[in-house]
Order: C-alpha cells, then sequence, then structure tokens
C-alpha cells in the first residue's frame, strides 16, 4: 500500500481514512460569505463511490470477525449479507461481499433511482424492489426494513443483515475515519459541519468526533420537505426507522423544500465543477442559507457530499425541465 | 388500566407463539402483496394476498361470498377454527381481511397486536420461508352483513346533513385530507378530487398505534376519538380512507377496542367519492 503513488496491492486499500483521506474542495463563486472557508468533501471517490464505503467496510470486517460470514462452494450455499438499503450503502456492501466470495441481497425502496438497483445488479447482488410508500405516516416500519429482517430471520442460515440502520459501527465508522480526517484537513479550525440525514451514522459519528475536540463545532444538518424524492435521505416525521439518530448531538436542523437539492446540483455541477449529487445539493443549500444570515462571517465549514451524480441521472431528468431528450 | 371492549378479539405475541400449530387455530397472513409471506411467516400461517384474492377481480367489490368459501376454504380453515390475522403495514390489510371475515360471519376471528412489523423484532418468535400444507375444506360463509359497510350513498347523505359531530372520521395523512395531495406518493389508485367529506374529523389511522405497532390503550384510544376528534358514540360512525384499508383498522379500533355500537367500514373511501360528479368536498 503507497498512498503516495497511489498504487495498492487489492481495492481494500483504497477505503478511506486518516492517512488516505476522501478530498475537500474548497467552493469560490458559490460562498455567499467570502470569508469563510466553505469545503465539500468529495466522498464518491472513495473506492466504491459513497460515503458508505465507510460504513459498509467497517460492518463487514465485524461480522468476518464475528465468524458470521461463510463462502460456500456456491454464493448460494455460504452465508451472505441482506441488507435494507437506498442503494449507497447496498452498493458498497454488494462490491465488497463479491470481492470477498460472500453473496449479497439488497433490499431496496422502490423509490430508488434505477441507476441504483442496476449498479447493484451489476455489483452481484439479487435485488428485491418493495413498494414501501404505502402511507407517509409514523408508526410505521419500512418495508424493505421488515423484508430484510425477515430474510434473517426466516433463512438464518444463508443471511446475516448488518442493519445499518440500529448498527452502531456505522456512527463508528465516522468517530474513526471521517471525524479525523476532516480535524486534519483543517487542521483542527473546523467551526461548523454540514450533514444530511438518512441513517444519521454520519451526523452521529461527527458530532461525537469533533465536539470531543472542540464542542463548539457546529454540527448542522438538512432534511428534504415532507413527501420529497431525494433517495437516501429522510425527513424528521421518516427518522423514526433509524435507532442511531440523536437529535440533542445535532445544532441545528434545516428544513429545505426538496426540489432545491435538483436546483443547486445544476449549480454546483456547472459553477464549481462538482457532480455531486441531490443530497449534496441539499447540503449546499443548507450551508448557503446558514452563510447568508451573515455574509461577513469566518469560519471554516465542511459539506459532507455523500455521493455524485451520475447515479440520479433519472431523478435529474424527473425533476429538472429540459435535460431529457423528449 | 381498563381493557378494551372485546378484548377477545386480539392476541398478543406471546399467546400467538404458544398457539402456534395448535390444532384450531388457524394463522393467515394477509399483506398488500405476498412477497413478504414468501420470505417469512408464522410457521404454520397460510397467506392471503389483499389485491387478487380479497377483491373481485372484475368488479370493484369485495370477494363475493362464494369466492371467499372458495379462498377460505383453500387454506384450510374450517368455521369452527379460531382465525389468526396479521400482516404487513401495521396490519391494514389484516384489518381489511378482519372486516371481510366478521362481514361473512366466521364466528371466531381475532388480530395479532402489532402484526408482523412487532412479530419481526421479537428476538424469540420464529418466522419460516417453509410452504405451510394445507388440506382444503368446504368451508360455508354466511350471507354479507351489509350492516358493517357503508356505501355512498350512505357517505353523500352524512355530508349532506347538517348534524354535527357527523361522526364520520377520515383516516388518512394530513396532506390527503387537507387536499394537499391526492394519493400518497407513489399510488396508481388515486381520485379526480383532492379533499375530504364535508363534516369529516381528521384522526390518521397511525394515531391509534404505539411505534411498535401494537393499538394505544383504552384511555388514549377514548382520548383520541371520543374527547379530541368528537365522536358521539350514541350515533353510526363511518371510517373512510383511500381504498378501504387503513379504514379497516380505524373501524377494528371503534367497534372491538372502544366498543361502539354502529360502525361501518366505507371500503369505496376516496377513491370512490372523490370521483362522483357533484358531491360536496370541503378541503
Amino acid at each position: 500500500m503507497n498512498h503516495r503513488t497511489r498504487v495498492y496491492d487489492s481495492i481494500f486499500e483504497m477505503l478511506p481514512g486518516e492517512e488516505n483521506p476522501s478530498p475537500m474542495v474548497r467552493i469560490g463563486k458559490m460562498n455567499p460569505a467570502p470569508a469563510f472557508e466553505l469545503y465539500a468533501k468529495l466522498e464518491w471517490l472513495n473506492p466504491f463511490g459513497s460515503i458508505k464505503d465507510r460504513a459498509a467496510s467497517e460492518m463487514i470486517r465485524d461480522l468476518e470477525s464475528r465468524g458470521e460470514l461463510r463462502r460456500g462452494e456456491t454464493r448460494a450455499s455460504g452465508r451472505g449479507i441482506v441488507e435494507p438499503t437506498s442503494g449507497n450503502t447496498g452498493i458498497s456492501l454488494a462490491a465488497m461481499a463479491s470481492a470477498k466470495g460472500y453473496a449479497m441481497r439488497a433490499v431496496v425502496p422502490q423509490k430508488v433511482p434505477l441507476e441504483k438497483r442496476v449498479l447493484l445488479r451489476i455489483a452481484g447482488a439479487d435485488v428485491d424492489v418493495i413498494n414501501d410508500q404505502m402511507c407517509p405516516s409514523p408508526g410505521m416500519g419500512e418495508g424493505s426494513i421488515g423484508i430484510a429482517r425477515s430474510y434473517a430471520k426466516a433463512q438464518k442460515d444463508h443471511y446475516v443483515m448488518p442493519n445499518q440502520y440500529e448498527n452502531e459501527l456505522n456512527v463508528a465508522a465516522h468517530v474513526r475515519t471521517t471525524g479525523p480526517e476532516i480535524w486534519r484537513q483543517t487542521e483542527g479550525r473546523i467551526t461548523h459541519a454540514f450533514v444530511s440525514l438518512g441513517t444519521a451514522g454520519t451526523a452521529m459519528g461527527l458530532s461525537r468526533f469533533l465536539k470531543g475536540k472542540n464542542p463548539a463545532i457546529r454540527i448542522i444538518a438538512v432534511q428534504p420537505s415532507e413527501g420529497h424524492d431525494v433517495p437516501g435521505l429522510r425527513n424528521k416525521s421518516e427518522l423514526h426507522v433509524t435507532k442511531l439518530f440523536d437529535e440533542k448531538q445535532i445544532d441545528e436542523i434545516l428544513e429545505i423544500p426538496f426540489e432545491l437539492a435538483y436546483t443547486r446540483v445544476l449549480e454546483l455541477c456547472r459553477t464549481e465543477g462538482l457532480f455531486a449529487g441531490p443530497s449534496s445539493g441539499l447540503i449546499y443549500e443548507g450551508a448557503r442559507r446558514v452563510l447568508e444570515r451573515d455574509t461577513k462571517q469566518k469560519g471554516v465549514g465542511v459539506m459532507m457530499f455523500c455521493d455524485n451524480v451520475f447515479k440520479y441521472v433519472s431523478s435529474m431528468v424527473r425533476h429538472v425541465p429540459g435535460l431529457g431528450e423528449e | 388500566m381498563s381493557s378494551y371492549a372485546y378484548p377477545e378479539v386480539l392476541v398478543e405475541t406471546d399467546w400467538a407463539k404458544a398457539n402456534i400449530s395448535k390444532p384450531g387455530i388457524r394463522f393467515v397472513e394477509v399483506d398488500v402483496d405476498t412477497k413478504a409471506y414468501e420470505v417469512g411467516h408464522i410457521p404454520g400461517a397460510v397467506g392471503f394476498n389483499w389485491q387478487t384474492q380479497l377483491q373481485d377481480q372484475v368488479r370493484r367489490d369485495i370477494v363475493s361470498k362464494e369466492e371467499f368459501e372458495k379462498l377460505v376454504g383453500g387454506a384450510g380453515i374450517t368455521n369452527s377454527d379460531t382465525v389468526i390475522l396479521y400482516g404487513d403495514n401495521n396490519n391494514w390489510f389484516a384489518a381489511y381481511a378482519f372486516w371481510l371475515f366478521k362481514l361473512y360471519g366466521h364466528r371466531d376471528v381475532r388480530l395479532l397486536n402489532g402484526g408482523r412489523v412487532k412479530w419481526l423484532a421479537g428476538a424469540d418468535l420464529p418466522l419460516t420461508a417453509e410452504k405451510t400444507a394445507v388440506t382444503p375444506t368446504a368451508y360455508r360463509a354466511a350471507s354479507a352483513d351489509e350492516s358493517l359497510r357503508a356505501k355512498l350513498l350512505d357517505v353523500i347523505e352524512i355530508a349532506r346533513s347538517s348534524s354535527r359531530p357527523s361522526n364520520l372520521v377520515d383516516v388518512r395523512s394530513p396532506d390527503e385530507f387537507s387536499g394537499k395531495v391526492i394519493a400518497p406518493p407513489g399510488m396508481t389508485e388515486t381520485a379526480q378530487r383532492g379533499g375530504h367529506v364535508p363534516g369529516a374529523a381528521s384522526v390518521p389511522w397511525a394515531r391509534a398505534v404505539n411505534q411498535d405497532g401494537t393499538f394505544k390503550p383504552l384511555e388514549e384510544l377514548k382520548q383520541l376519538y371520543l374527547v379530541e376528534a368528537k365522536l358521539n358514540p350514541g350515533k353510526p360512525t363511518v371510517a373512510y380512507c383511500r381504498i378501504g384499508e387503513r379504514s379497516s383498522h380505524t373501524w377494528f379500533v371503534l367497534k372491538y377496542l372502544l366498543g361502539l355500537k354502529d360502525v361501518r367500514n366505507y371500503d369505496g373511501s376516496w377513491t370512490e367519492y372523490g370521483s362522483v360528479i357533484g358531491v360536496p368536498i370541503e378541503r
């Protein structure tokens, strides 16, 4: 392994960490407060394409160390992974599981874009697509989580479920990698972290690490408006599905009309050259709103740009007039 | 804590676990589709598909008496069996099946409190993907008890009446009630107009359940429906939603947990009412 020459013996050596951080790029024209250093941390440059490489690798390592995974003569005869996923965790898990010789089944909600569902299959996963948008009311477990749990329960010999919605390693991954990376990359000067909420693993992990270093660091989360179409993110009304979320660890939650996620993605691509995905668009909008409050403010902010726009071409066509060919 | 009006129609997961494969007790999982059942179900349970087995496949209607007999008999259930219903989506479709079983006169039918989601959460509660072997029976249903069902004309009459409370309960989400959306995102069954029946009280179905999917205690349900929604227990009550399944859940709560005397499920619900020319709508 050599991070300087970037020559590696295996793809797993490229996983991010303090010695191999994902890059941070400073926002230029789109920063409304020029004295405030605003950075985007480009998580799509992780080896399997998203921030979820961190939690997925942590969870797989843990399952392996506890002897929960088994390679079979055929993939189906071993014991693999089943996971409910809106895509990114599944893609990371599937790619790693395939490379290690384990089977993987991903249970995804229907609203997950086609690109991600196909990528899951390309990575070697069996994919169940579940309609779990029956009624956006509280008090109901999401269908994909229930189906994945059913596999793990009814077919214990074939599946184990890491369960990113309850697995503390999903938080620990960010305490171990993302937090220390940012601390070092900003030389301890970070004042604001901007995150989105899905499983809440990133928000909780960054809060734990960064506030441990400096309690004054503000953790600001964005959430899309209710009834949104931003895959992977959750409105507060949907957050009950994750057991990891603790509102006390967050300083501020901004609810943003979800359509802005798509508008801002275009601007980031065209103005800053950042091919960020819709959740990043929403996070940028959150950061922009905080900076607009006082355009003379100083500080160092890091936005977690979870993945890139390539996986959301069909969503972009749906939400941005004129992008399609019709 | 005081108990529900008819506590015998609700069973807890512990009871269910102790009664798996007992003669005379039959578990039926009812899902919107049977994918969940196929992946894993309570050992010995049969699976009913709400979309294809509990509704007439030509007309928009419940299954006929003959079709119901065929379905239930084909699942190996006898008239004297105790039927335990449970399912996905917090028992919506199981509650709909419960309503159908009652409508067709089955003597002993019960709901599993918390449904599939609570069963999955219990570490010691078994789940299997194995097919359940059944021996078909000659099941006989009674004629449909139409007193459990509200029809379009009943609801129009209530809408046009100025008597308040109208005892009409809209169990859909607030956005459906207000007309902001006609149906939850991604749903194919929809109506021509958004809004609600004039005079209806908005009590989304989920307010009757705890986070684990079980029903709230009696006192909380009383507070919710009798105090906040101001339902008059002495008057006939009608529950509706979009297609009649969420409202079966509330119908169950009102009739069997609160013990209101005359409760009907309007299975035509908003997809029917919101498409009819000239009926009054409030937004």
